[in-house]
């Protein structure tokens, strides 16, 4: 119980982020009835998932400060779980995403311990070569689909497999998601191994000397972030009902999950939200608008590398670091 | 003797993956940063071989200068224009900003030249093979060979046995004390920003010879270049060559003795994965990689 | 201070600025216009082959609302559809990077805020599965001009056709070639013992189009009684092909075929050749060999080399219509048509004719009309039957060839050698370029 009443409590934010959340929440959960396209209902699934899997990295990536660049590999674990046992014996969701979140864990141990012998940069690199390694597996692998990739029976409208006819169906599910998302996170930073992490990223051999198990905290929130990335991919199995390693174990989904997470501010609960806030529909609304201009191609993404490009030289901390530095500032 | 040849082409890829990794590493020892748009690097050489040889009308090999000469330009640019202000922040900034950078070239060169493949058809060494007894090897790799071993040697020489290399070095252990000696560290990373920049810019120079040039030809390679730096130690310019020569062969000649085992389990589909995995194995054994300096 | 103020309000300007945007916009659709929305790779790794289609698809729009008497082709004199009054066409690019997920949010654009009529696309065969499935679900019709994974058709899909022949129709026609070459059917070449030209290697890249060509590859190998002595799967993003190539040439076959995008195709005829291999036949599927940049970057490297497309500029000694169409295509875009552009123009066609028989813009009557459509063979560019859906949405009447690259003088051109009856040169065999 009292982890739940910690979850609930955000009463160490300022005032002013409690209203800005509050007043957040209550636009998200009356998004659909705003009138908004398709295309933009669509824009906000992806910014809800690519939080929830910003949330999830930022765990590690984050709290912890070890660069992560391998997420998309638990991606997989969890959208390849859910599809292959619904394809094959007619599983639903609700058992499958489980235990694809199971098995990511089980995972995540698994190559954690020898992972966090490593440091710094030799991590980082690490960490994508794991991933890489998973989906050359995948690639070739016949009983999961291998290149071709696995495409979900169509189901109707049912929430034992959670598909459904109408986006706002899975708006509200990966929403659920995302507020359930928030929630632990705000537990987690508050935690022991929350604070024991902070301790480790600021200087790990006095806190080693404090008798924290260092690697060992590492790992356990390798798997929570882990544990994430999965359930944000048993969703993508559901939600584009055909997946393949291509489009969801690719090292470029890897950076896309740890860059929006550091842009908006890593180490905060707000910053992922924040990165995916931006970085999604920039990425989306950008590429659809030039998209369709000939005379224009690349500018698009020059656009949006000049932005991250800009706040990595003048806010290491992310935009959140920005707010806060104007505010610390003021008062 | 299909092994044998295997070898032989492994050690030549092996060549060329150490000389593009050469200025990832150098980069990498003197100021602790890896560098994502060293791809982008290695594409703007090319483009620089392509166009130079395509309007000036000159063989591409004449061109390798001008390629080192745009690479250190574009060192030395992103070094004073953005990478100066990364250093300040943590390791997460430091990625974050070469990867924009990464993104940023590639899609300038989209933008400047489309996203067509271009090829050098004339020159030297172009389309031209050795036949030495039963092995045929392709002409660019064994210049690129030859050229990777100078590059090392050179870049060896001035790093170990003049003053600027002292510099280097001293800037590389320990940044302040070496400013307190009356070393411009500022100077050196610059420095070192432009001594990547000429060996990735020869590189892509000499690629060009045999290599499709594309905007996005940089991602094949730099994924590469980081495990062979890895595994041969950040930092390190005797590990980023040895590495490079294991990787060449590891590539090639693991698929072959698939071939030979007559399985389709060991094959070509799994030739990047056994590079990923060999790097996995070692520095989960050592930590620091091959060659890497203990801290 | 001030600096902090001013980034922090410029990065929320340019958010707002993105999320308002779309609200803005929003002007009034003209009155008869019918609007198809367009998914192709436009930029990204496939961003040529994007712009080839799109080129295609353009050609046609244009040759559909104007007037172009001299084509000799119905909707050149249309000038809009005919039976909704005229009414014309507006296509709506989009670009999906190769990217299924990306493809499914733009058709829910497409179709929920654009409301197109019909999609057309995608070029990636993976693109086409998860966009049509959106299409499936939200009943409008979908009409696919160059994905040619067979499965897309297989589905029981009822608001999806495809004009373009599919991958098992093309290698069953490479193995048919084989077999006339060993009977001595093709133009300028005695018949070759079979013994000569038995054992075959493929490479081919290992996504899924690539794999399933391989898969068709093996089946009909045994039924043709050709023996498989060497199958790769390879990655088409891998720096180097040395490996590969090589387990190829030590295989020692006589054909080689290979699934290839144009890069790998690119580096495995220089690897190749730095190799001197000598298989006496070398045949690509499509993608990567048959794409103008192809022939563009590597010059006479390609002589002999065979690839299986469905449009070849030679096609125009037998087809009148294509000739005039790829004079006006060459003389705005430079190339001559290609696969690509050419069956993207074939599918702008279809939905003009199937929008001229269903009368309407209603999905059901178009989807009656696509049903019972026909299109016969003087219509098209390609050199098929026609146009006519099975009921799995397939065209029956697709076909089709195989072209061989000749150097010629200075220039390399594609002359066509199947179907036997079409041939526009003689075939040059055995294979000797890179020797």
């Amino acid at each position: 119980m009292g982890a739940i009443r910690e979850a609930f409590d955000f009463s160490d934010f300022p005032l002013v982020e409690r209203i800005g959340f509050g007043i957040f929440c209550l636009f998200l959960l009356a998004f659909p009835w705003l009138g908004m396209d398709s295309f933009g209902m669509a824009v906000m699934i992806q910014f809800l998932l690519f939080s929830l899997f910003g949330m999830g990295w930022n765990t590690i990536g984050g709290y912890g400060g070890q660069v992560e660049l391998g997420k998309a590999q638990y991606v997989g674990i969890g959208a390849y779980t859910v599809a292959v046992l619904m394809v094959r014996w007619d599983i639903p969701y609700w058992f499958s995403m489980p235990l694809g979140v199971l098995i990511a864990l089980g995972y995540s141990f698994l190559i954690g311990y020898p992972l966090f012998r490593l440091k710094g940069h030799y991590f980082a690199i690490a960490t994508i070569a794991t991933s890489l390694v998973l989906q050359d597996i995948f690639i070739n692998w016949n009983f999961v689909g291998a290149a071709k990739g696995i495409e979900l029976p169509i189901k109707g409208n049912t929430f034992l497999y959670m598909q459904f006819t109408n986006d706002t169906y899975y708006y509200y599910f990966i929403l659920a998601y995302f507020l359930a998302g928030v929630l632990y996170m705000n537990w987690f930073r508050k935690s022991k191994l929350g604070y024991q992490l902070r301790m480790i990223k600021i200087d790990e051999e006095a806190a080693e000397s404090l008798g924290i198990d260092a690697r060992w905290c590492k790992i356990k929130a390798y798997a929570i972030a882990s544990a994430f990335v999965a359930v944000g991919g048993s969703f993508i199995a559901v939600y584009n009902l055909y997946i393949d390693p291509e489009s969801v174990m690719h090292l470029e989904l890897s950076i896309m999950i740890a860059l929006m997470a550091m842009l908006g501010g890593a180490a905060s609960l707000w910053g992922p939200i924040i990165g995916a806030a931006i970085l999604v529909p920039l990425d989306r609304y950008l590429g659809s608008w030039l998209g369709g201009h000939k005379e224009l191609m690349g500018v698009d993404f020059m656009i949006y590398a000049a932005i991250i490009m800009f706040i990595a030289a003048f806010e290491p901390r992310g935009i959140w670091g920005i707010v806060e530095r104007y505010r610390g500032r003021r008062t | 003797m299909v092994l044998a040849d295997a070898f032989i082409q492994g050690i030549l890829m092996g060549f060329l993956f150490a000389l593009i990794s050469l200025g990832l590493t150098i980069i990498f020892g003197v100021m602790d940063i890896v560098n994502f748009a060293h791809g982008e690097f290695l594409m703007l050489g090319m483009y620089t071989a392509y166009c130079l040889s395509i309007s000036l009308g000159v063989d591409p090999l004449v061109t390798l200068p001008l390629c080192g000469a745009v690479g250190a330009l574009l060192g030395l640019v992103s070094y004073y224009g953005l990478v100066r202000y990364l250093l300040r922040g943590p390791m997460v900034a430091q990625l974050l900003g070469t990867f924009g950078l990464m993104l940023f070239l590639r899609y300038l060169a989209v933008f400047l030249w489309g996203i067509d493949y271009r090829m050098i058809k004339k020159g030297l060494l172009v389309g031209k093979s050795l036949t030495i007894g039963p092995f045929h090897l392709d002409m660019t790799k064994v210049v690129c060979a030859l050229l990777s071993l100078v590059a090392f040697t050179v870049v060896s020489w001035i790093i170990f046995k003049t003053r600027v290399g002292k510099a280097l070095r001293a800037t590389s252990i320990n940044r302040e004390a070496a400013s307190y000696m009356g070393i411009k560290t500022e100077r050196m990373n610059a420095l070192a920003w432009a001594m990547g920049g000429i060996t990735v810019g020869i590189a892509g120079g000499l690629l060009a010879n045999f290599y499709y040039i594309y905007p996005m030809v940089g991602l094949l390679f730099v994924m590469i270049a980081f495990a062979t730096v890895a595994l041969g130690g950040f930092g390190s310019i005797k590990g980023a060559f040895f590495a490079g020569i294991l990787i060449g062969i590891l590539e090639t000649v693991f698929p072959i003795i698939g071939h030979l085992l007559k399985t389709s389990i060991i094959g070509p589909h799994y030739k990047m994965t056994i590079v990923y995995l060999a790097y996995f194995l070692v520095v989960v054994f050592r930590p620091r990689g091959l060659f890497g300096w203990e801290q | 201070m001030k600096k902090g103020l001013f980034l922090s309000l410029l990065v929320l300007a340019v958010a707002m600025g993105l999320l308002m945007g779309p609200f803005a916009g929003g002007v009034a659709a003209k009155a008869k216009e019918i609007k198809i929305g367009v998914i192709y790779p436009l930029s990204g790794a496939f961003a040529a082959a994007g712009r080839d289609l799109r080129n295609g698809a353009e050609l046609a729009l244009d040759v559909l609302n104007n007037r172009y008497a001299e084509l000799g082709i119905s909707i050149a004199k249309w000038e809009g559809i005919p039976s909704l009054k005229g009414a014309k066409i507006k296509l709506i690019f989009a670009d999906h990077r190769g990217e299924p997920g990306r493809g499914a949010d733009l058709a829910k654009r497409l179709i929920m805020d654009e409301k197109v009529v019909g999609l057309m696309g995608c070029y990636h065969s993976s693109v086409t599965k998860t966009v049509s499935a959106v299409a499936e679900r939200y009943g409008v019709p979908m009409i696919n001009g160059s994905s040619t994974s067979p499965v897309l058709t297989k589905r029981g899909f009822k608001w999806f056709w495809r004009t373009t022949p599919h991958d098992e129709t093309f290698t069953k026609d490479l193995f048919e070639f084989l077999k006339g070459l060993t009977e001595g059917k093709v133009r300028g070449v005695k018949a070759v013992p079979k013994e000569e030209i038995k054992r075959i290697a493929y490479a081919c890249e290992n996504t899924e189009w690539g794999s399933s060509v391989a898969k068709v590859i093996e089946q009909m190998a045994k039924e043709y009684g050709f023996d498989v002595v060497k199958g790769i799967l390879y990655s088409a993003k891998s720096p180097d092909l040395t490996t590969e190539s090589q387990a190829l040439v030590a295989a020692k076959p006589d054909c080689m075929l290979f699934a290839s995008y144009i890069s790998d195709a690119i580096l495995f005829v220089r690897t190749l050749k730095s190799m001197k291999a000598s298989p006496k036949v070398v045949w690509g599927q499509d993608a990567g060999f048959e794409i103008p940049d192809f022939r563009a970057t590597l010059g006479k490297d390609v002589h002999g080399i065979l690839t299986r497309t469905v449009f070849i500029p030679k096609v125009v000694k037998v087809k009148k219509a294509a000739g005039k169409i790829n004079a006006l295509f060459k003389k705005r875009y430079g190339t001559d048509l290609t696969g690509a552009s050419g069956r993207a123009f074939v599918a702008l066609q279809t939905w003009a004719h199937v929008l001229n028989a269903a009368g309407s813009t209603d999905p059901k009557a178009i989807q009656k009309a696509a049903n019972e459509l026909f299109i016969p063979a003087k219509e098209l560019i390609m050199p098929w039957g026609g146009v006519k859906f099975d009921k799995t949405g397939q065209n029956v009447l697709g076909t089709g060839l195989i072209g061989q690259y000749q150097a010629k003088g200075g220039k390399v051109e594609l002359e066509i050698v199947y179907p036997f009856d079409l041939a526009t040169a003689d075939m040059v065999y055995p294979f000797t370029t890179w020797k």
